[in-house]
């Protein structure tokens, strides 16, 4: 089953002749349990396909269908919903709330999401148990080192059992040790039944990837085509 | 969130907020504690000296009484026939008000004529003011019996030569304490003394005069004396007549009839005036009005100081906050909850503002109440009044950078450096 499937998806951002043509036509399926990795040099467009991936943003044409549901045409507040419930993100900077303790940076989808308090606080818990880090719920996100802050930032991605783990350079931050380590956790994700679409410009994560794509001058090219 | 708890999860969320930038919390919620310590310690003071002045009313006997007092008609040149022969405000006038058709609302008369007579007993000998009083004149005026007995409805019908004495006056006539059943000469009149009236006291502000004082130099004697052997005077001239009337509604109805009355008594000549209290006391109050009005507006412009401040502060702030409100929409916050979560966040800190301007604006009340002697008053009005503003205030304000907040583009918050 497709858990993406795009077709002819094109992005131009500016007008009035001052244009870019970040996407030229792009058509792209993932299935459910997939792991697939997304290289590219800057520039290529994989950002602005990440962003519509990731429902941040919208195709300027094209059709993209996540998990079944046409999300190109849907409002702000349906896409926040969709991003709250089918979509996991991993960013290179974390991106925790400073100010909220582990425990509620995880706890926070669930709370738009509208999870019972009781049931979320338990789920949250789970989900820090399973990223390794069961013992740090009530600190904050300052005293944790950048691979812990990484593990918490997945156990958040994970809270609304995502249809799509969108991660962007998830080691970019790391130093390589934390980074192979965070990079396990994603292949252990992806062996328990996770979809995991990865994000990155390091040919050696890529590689360990089951499917490459790469993306050049706004369009993608599977790593098999390439090679033919 | 769409739980039931989600306001709590929203409170819950500001209150960190708030908790981790003390600083910009507090300049955040100065403004709000100003206007509602301006609000409410101006009310409070200004409902202090309105309590005190109605104390003094209730003092003075009420503030439910309609006077009628005489006036001259002739101010310059020689005076007409017809002015002439004009008998002035006269029991008459008092009787026949009582026994008109409003007159059921009516529930006390008191008429006072006074005569300035010597008054010698054997320890003094001045000249005095002597009062000639109705029956309801003393519970009309808050006088109370301390000693002695009061004017017994033989005294007022017969004109019986007795007299009852303030405190001042008592002490000044008998300095000896004996003093009921002896003799006073008023003019030529010996009368009995048989009651002594308990001081009258009332100071605005502790340490000041009392302005009740002239009340204790009264000499009471039946109006029908002074009439009949001190003035002489045939038709019973009065100087004041006061009905109390409880029912302040029926007050308006009275007066006009009264007015008509006296007026036909009188040959059509108005030579007399009509004084409501209740619509003096109106008057004052109206002015004490006059001061909530200025308090409230000096605390309105406070509160738009601080909210022209707080939206600077949040837009500033917000330039900080991009990239977290990015991470919430990236989660799955929609427009809505962050504006929501702004909005609570405003409320939360008006709520503090105002709970510290409660404290700010009480001490402010005491110090100045304090200060002028009066003792402190604040009507829980005053709370309603000076929180609603704030809400409405700390709302209004909140809005332009909440719905900037909420509306940015969550890719472009998320990249925001």
């Amino acid at each position: 089953m497709r858990i993406i499937e795009t077709q002819d998806l094109n992005k131009i951002y500016g007008s009035h002749g001052n244009t870019v043509h970040a996407l030229r036509g792009v058509d792209l399926d993932i299935q459910r349990g997939e792991f697939v990795a997304l290289t590219g040099p800057s520039g290529s467009g994989k950002s602005t396909l990440m962003s519509i991936l990731g429902c941040l943003d919208l195709p300027t044409g094209g059709t993209y269908a996540l998990d079944g549901v046409q999300v190109e045409k849907l409002s702000g507040a349906d896409l926040a919903a969709i991003r709250n419930e089918k979509i996991g993100f991993v960013f290179q900077q974390y991106n925790l709330l400073p100010k909220a303790t582990i425990l509620r940076n995880v706890e926070l989808p669930m709370l738009y999401a509208g999870v019972p308090r009781k049931e979320r606080r338990q789920r949250a818990l789970e989900l820090l148990e399973r990223v390794g880090i069961p013992d740090k719920a009530n600190t904050l996100p300052g005293a944790l080192s950048g691979g812990q802050r990484q593990r918490v930032a997945i156990a958040r991605a994970l809270a609304n059992r995502p249809a799509l783990l969108l991660a962007d350079e998830p080691t970019g931050a790391l130093d390589s040790k934390t980074g192979q380590e965070v990079l396990a956790l994603f292949h252990e994700l992806h062996a328990q039944g996770n979809t995991v679409v990865l994000v990155t410009h390091d040919p050696a994560i890529a590689a360990l990837a089951e499917r490459r794509v790469e993306m050049r001058d706004g369009l993608i090219y599977d790593r098999e085509e390439l090679a033919a | 969130m769409k739980t039931s708890g989600a306001f709590r999860e929203r409170l819950q969320e500001a209150w960190i907020e708030l908790r981790s930038n003390p600083g910009r919390s507090f300049l955040q919620a100065l403004g709000v504690m100003l206007g509602v310590a301006s609000v409410l310690g101006g009310f409070s003071i200004s409902d202090s000296q309105r309590q005190q002045s109605e104390r003094l009313f209730a003092r003075l006997g009420g503030i439910d009484k309609l006077n009628v007092l005489p006036t001259d008609t002739v101010y310059q040149g020689t005076p007409s026939a017809l002015q002439n022969a004009n008998r002035g405000l006269r029991l008459e006038d008092a009787v026949m008000g009582g026994q008109m058709a409003s007159a059921g609302a009516v529930d006390a008369v008191s008429v006072i004529n006074q005569a300035r007579a010597r008054v010698r007993s054997e320890f003094a000998d001045q000249e005095r003011e002597v009062s000639g009083i109705g029956a309801d004149y003393a519970p009309l005026n808050g006088y109370q019996i301390e000693q002695g007995r009061d004017f017994s409805s033989h005294d007022y019908a017969t004109g019986a030569p007795v007299v009852i004495l303030g405190s001042q006056a008592a002490s000044v006539f008998f300095p000896t304490g004996e003093i009921l059943g002896k003799t006073l000469r008023i003019g030529d009149v010996p009368v009995t003394v048989i009651g002594i009236f308990a001081e009258k006291t009332f100071r605005f502000r502790e340490g000041q005069n009392n302005i009740f004082a002239w009340r204790n130099r009264i000499v009471a004697v039946p109006s029908l004396l002074v009439a009949a052997r001190m003035e002489g005077d045939l038709y019973h001239r009065l100087d004041r007549i006061t009905f109390r009337i409880p029912d302040l509604e029926a007050m308006a109805d009275f007066s006009k009839e009264l007015s008509s009355l006296v007026t036909t008594n009188h040959r059509l000549q108005s030579d007399f005036r009509l004084d409501d209290v209740y619509k003096r006391m109106d008057r004052r109050r109206s002015q004490g009005d006059v001061y909530n009005i200025v308090f409230m507006l000096s605390g309105v412009l406070a509160l738009i100081g601080g909210g022209m401040v707080n939206v600077n502060i949040q837009l500033a702030s917000l330039k900080e906050r991009v990239r977290e409100v990015g991470v919430k929409m990236a989660i799955g916050a929609s427009g809505s909850e962050i504006f929501k979560a702004f909005m609570t966040e405003a409320l939360l800190l008006t709520m503090l503002g105002s709970a510290a301007g409660y404290a700010v604006g009480i001490a402010f009340s005491w110090v100045i109440t304090k200060s002028i002697g009066v003792p402190m008053a604040i009507s829980p009005l005053s709370f309603v009044w000076a929180t609603a503003l704030a809400v409405v205030f700390g709302f209004l304000f909140a809005l332009y950078p909440a719905a900037k907040a909420s509306r940015q583009s969550p890719m472009e918050a998320l990249r925001y450096e």
